[in-house]
């Protein structure tokens, strides 16, 4: 990928001429502004073109009849509505949830915070493809267990419950939004100086007009961008609405394009696809530009201190125990009952309710076949190289970008900081075509770039670099220049200045940074959908999708089984290297 | 040692140009303390920078030891590393991930080769020794106080011995006690090394107390260079005299050209007053007279009219500072003036007292 001819740059400068040292920020700038603006060139481009595919392109058949197609379909009203509702019932039910759990850990002294803590960012780990199947084996109308289990128990006629519906896609994308949040939620609730809280108790007010006027009004603006934040992450899904609104024709603005490029009666409408597409991605710009104003408006509220409070804990005396079980309740439904269905479906000749049948006819089969399918080797292999690669150049890539931004002079380090943050607010699926478009036309000079494995690691890695560069940036911050100027006036030329004081200092940053995206990338299966060549670049995630859409359920069960084991080992050996190193990294005074 | 000609310096910042230092020159003597003493924002910072080649200069040439490091016309710019300099930064720079002997060998290894391990760790103890750190070798560095911290920055500024140390506000993280034993020290130590050392400060008392030559700095300009006393007793302009100590100022203009012993007459609001004049002052010019508040006199109201000078005024505040006492006074026309007198001098709040201004001590500025 272009990022390490651009990390090989700072060494080649000849420091004695004059403007030679800000070389490297222009290439830097250069590549930033190629990988996000073309994309965006191209998906405006391809939503005028009438011609029949990508690759027939030409300047002189462009029109608006993609957008008149799109805008004259009533489907199109249907998907905008199911995608606020989604994202608005989601983001609404994983915040209640999230700031229970933030205001239990932080304010109570409920027992056990330690596995609060720990379990609930654990569910990051858990891919929203395999949970969202996992609740399909447990709710589906037809096979669900749970459902099974109450009409056996209590008589039903009908299943109670029915995941297939908006509701079951607003439970899971909730609960999946809740560690997020949870994680931004706990600093905003640690960093509120207690005394405010004490003055307002002194002044007369009660705990519950105390909680209301001061508490949660202080706590407003960062609520909001948490919100804002969530509503952004959830305009993107793909997953979850895929594996439960495809079945039931609720299309949400992910899915549709999905649908519109994989229709099996026609031919890929790729013009359509990008139409529909421009809407999507004015409503996901939209929502991220209210959040850069909410964001720096909060920042006005110097709630946050950077003291390190203790604030006083309420007793909750007898609420002890029913906190400690809403608190279970969350962690089983995320993760652990989802975890045990799949395994236990791994385990299964043929998918059938638990009984004592089913257990006495599990076998170790479905991992043996997985095992031994032709290909297996190649697709987690390529799977393999394209997490890798993708969190390495995202790292580099992120800490380069950051550095301008943060410490330069450069002049357009601010134009790079927002083109670096433009990608969070294209949807994945937005970006995935603009980039087919680019693809299949740099593929006109005979490159072959469509369908291969580089063209998903340039896809992911232009998605997570707003990530990248939000994280380093506040690291690069924390290094005090002078840190550095110190090591540049002792003598140490510019890459040692980095390998000496940089590298260790960022250390938890950059191995943060590298498992967040191989953790996102591993599980992504929307980019590989559309940008699959079939075969060369298969990846496990969508190995899993396609074997789901033909019914290999105990498969899917083995390979998510194993899939999900790794992930949270990895979180697990993650959390303990990231956390132990974490202070370290202050100013240095 | 240091050569600094024509340097200007500008970026762009958020609010638009800022023209940060406007055409400095200054000259440092091998062995020289030599100190950079303005208001912040004045460019102090910015011109030490560019010494150290860590800000880029718009103009200008700087040469350290006859090498030229920074030439505009000749397109030359050596970075950092590779001047022969050590500095000591305001927030000292200690690096947190290593131990106090790794910050101070940092210097040695990254002269790759030129020293083996058993030089660097002596040359490590020498500047720990020079600087009463020796015993702390293997503390991390975050484990040491502020003070410690600071010790430590400059003995990792100096074990390279450089031809130049660069000290950027050093002392003002430190306690007021522990600076004043500081400054003391930290002359001493330089001088007894004989390095060439350039001080930015806007502390106007460390600026008197540890340099040779003092540069007073405003708006990216030095307005005078002289030594400590001079710039003390002979302030050329306002900013100057009011920036370092106190001074009551008087506008005027001259009655009389100075005579053979540089005493002239200027016509003041509150009087004609005998002061020191420059000897290219003509009568007319437009002059402020400058007086130290403690030189002024006390005098007895009433007592013979000899000696030029006198003036009345009414004491309108009085504050006890220890060893001295202050005392604003309100003259018949409105002028407030201020003096202090030693503590055992007792004029009430209301008093009306006679002072008078020496006419050696009363300066008059060109406005």
């Amino acid at each position: 990928m272009t990022a390490t001819t651009v990390a090989l740059q700072p060494a080649h400068v000849r420091p004695h001429r004059m403007q030679a040292s800000s070389l490297w920020q222009f290439a830097v700038f250069f590549v930033v502004f190629l990988s996000v603006a073309t994309p965006l060139l191209f998906l405006v481009l391809g939503s005028f073109s009438q011609a029949r595919l990508p690759s027939e392109f030409s300047f002189h058949s462009l029109g608006l009849a993609n957008y008149i197609k799109v805008w004259s379909d009533p489907g199109t009203y249907a998907v905008l509505s199911n995608t606020l509702w989604f994202a608005v019932g989601s983001t609404t039910f994983g915040i209640v949830v999230a700031a229970g759990l933030a205001w239990l850990v932080e304010r109570t002294n409920i027992p056990g915070k330690i596995w609060i803590y720990a379990g609930v960012p654990m569910t990051l780990a858990m891919p929203g493809m395999l949970q969202s199947m996992a609740w399909v084996l447990l709710a589906s109308p037809r096979i669900g267990f749970i459902n099974k289990g109450l009409m056996d128990v209590f008589g039903f006629a009908a299943a109670p419950f029915n995941i297939y519906t908006m509701a079951g896609m607003i439970f899971i994308e909730g609960l999946r939004t809740v560690p997020t949040a949870f994680l931004m939620l706990v600093p905003l609730l640690r960093s509120m100086d207690p005394t405010l809280e004490e003055a307002a108790a002194m002044s007369g007010a009660r705990p519950t007009s105390m909680l209301r006027k001061v508490t949660l009004a202080l706590m407003l603006p960062g609520l909001l961008a948490v919100a804002i934040y969530q509503f952004t992450s959830a305009l993107e899904e793909f997953e979850v609405a895929g594996i439960l609104g495809l079945p039931a024709g609720i299309y949400v603005f992910s899915t549709k394009i999905y649908t519109v490029l994989h229709s099996t009666s026609s031919l890929p409408a790729y013009g359509e696809a990008n139409a529909l597409a421009m809407l999507y991605l004015f409503v996901a710009i939209g929502s991220m530009y209210m959040y850069s104003r909410v964001i720096s408006k909060s920042e006005r509220f110097t709630i946050i201190t950077g003291k390190g409070y203790r604030p006083r804990l309420l007793r909750l005396n007898a609420w002890r125990w029913p906190a400690v079980g809403l608190v279970a309740i969350y962690l089983s439904l995320s993760t652990v009952i989802p975890f045990l269905a799949l395994a236990y479906v791994s385990f299964l000749p043929y998918l059938q309710a638990p009984s004592a049948k089913a257990f006495a006819a599990m076998s170790w089969d479905n991992y043996e076949t997985v095992f031994q399918t032709e290909r297996m080797g190649l697709m987690v292999w390529n799977t393999f190289v394209m997490t890798v690669s993708v969190a390495t150049a995202v790292v580099i890539m992120s800490f380069l970008i950051s550095i301008i931004v943060v410490r330069s002079r450069f002049w357009g380090r601010k134009v790079l900081d927002q083109l670096a943050f433009l990608p969070h607010a294209i949807p994945g699926m937005v970006l995935g075509l603009a980039l087919l478009w680019i693809f299949l036309q740099i593929d006109k000079l005979g490159v072959g770039l469509f369908g291969s494995l580089t063209s998903l690691i340039i896809a992911f890695t232009i998605g997570y670099i707003s990530y990248g560069t939000r994280v380093m940036n506040a690291a690069v911050l924390q290094v005090h220049k002078d840190l550095e100027e110190a090591a540049k006036v002792s003598g140490a030329p510019p890459w040692r200045v980095f390998w000496r004081v940089f590298f260790p200092l960022l250390q938890p940053a950059f191995v943060g940074v590298w498992v967040w995206t191989v953790l996102h990338v591993v599980r992504s299966a929307g980019k590989p959908l559309i940008l699959t060549g079939g075969g060369e670049n298969e990846v496990l995630a969508l190995v899993i999708w396609n074997m789901w859409d033909q019914g290999y359920i105990e498969a899917v069960g083995a390979i998510g089984t194993l899939l999900m084991l790794a992930l949270f080992v990895i979180t697990l050996v993650i959390r303990r290297f990231g956390f132990g190193r974490g202070p370290h990294i202050q100013e240095g005074r | 040692m240091i050569q600094i000609s024509g340097l200007h310096v500008r970026y762009q910042s958020d609010h638009g140009e800022v023209h940060a230092v406007r055409g400095i020159d200054l000259a440092v003597k091998s062995g020289q303390f030599y100190t950079l003493l303005g208001p912040s924002g004045c460019g102090k910072t910015t011109t030490l920078r560019c010494l150290a080649g860590l800000e880029a200069a718009t103009a200008g040439e700087i040469s350290i030891a006859g090498t030229p490091v920074y030439s505009s016309s000749r397109r030359i710019v050596v970075p950092p590393h590779e001047r022969d300099i050590g500095m000591v930064f305001q927030s000292y720079a200690i690096w947190p991930h290593m131990t106090v002997f790794e910050n101070v060998a940092f210097p040695l290894r990254e002269m790759r080769g030129r020293f083996s391990r058993a030089e660097i760790k002596k040359k490590v103890g020498q500047a720990l020794h020079l600087v009463q750190l020796s015993g702390l070798e293997e503390r991390p560095a975050p484990f040491l106080s502020g003070g410690q911290q600071q010790r430590l920055a400059l003995a990792r500024a100096l074990v390279r011995e450089p031809k130049v140390l660069l000290l950027d506000e050093p002392l003002s993280n430190l306690d007021a006690r522990l600076r004043e034993d500081t400054r003391l020290e930290l002359r001493e130590l330089v001088k007894r090394l004989g390095i060439t050392t350039v001080y930015v400060t806007h502390d106007q008392l460390e600026a008197l107390t540890m340099s040779d030559v003092v540069a007073v700095m405003n708006q990216g300009s030095i307005l005078q260079e002289a030594s400590p006393i001079e710039i003390y007793r002979a302030p050329k302009e306002r900013f100057v005299a009011n920036f370092i100590g106190l001074a009551n100022f008087l506008d005027g203009h001259v009655s009389q050209a100075p005579n053979g012993s540089g005493l002239g007459m200027v016509e003041t609001r509150s009087g004609s007053l005998s002061c020191t004049l420059s000897s290219t002052a003509k009568v007319g010019d437009a002059v402020t007279v400058m007086v130290r508040p403690e030189d002024i006199v006390l005098g007895t109201p009433g007592a013979a009219e000899s000696g030029h000078n006198l003036l009345d005024g009414k004491v309108v505040a009085a504050l006890f500072m220890g060893e001295a006492m202050e005392y604003q006074l309100e003259l018949p026309d409105g002028t407030m003036m201020r003096l202090k007198l030693h503590a055992s001098n007792v004029v009430a709040r209301g008093d009306t007292v006679r002072i008078q201004l020496p006419p050696n001590q009363c300066r008059a500025l060109m406005a």
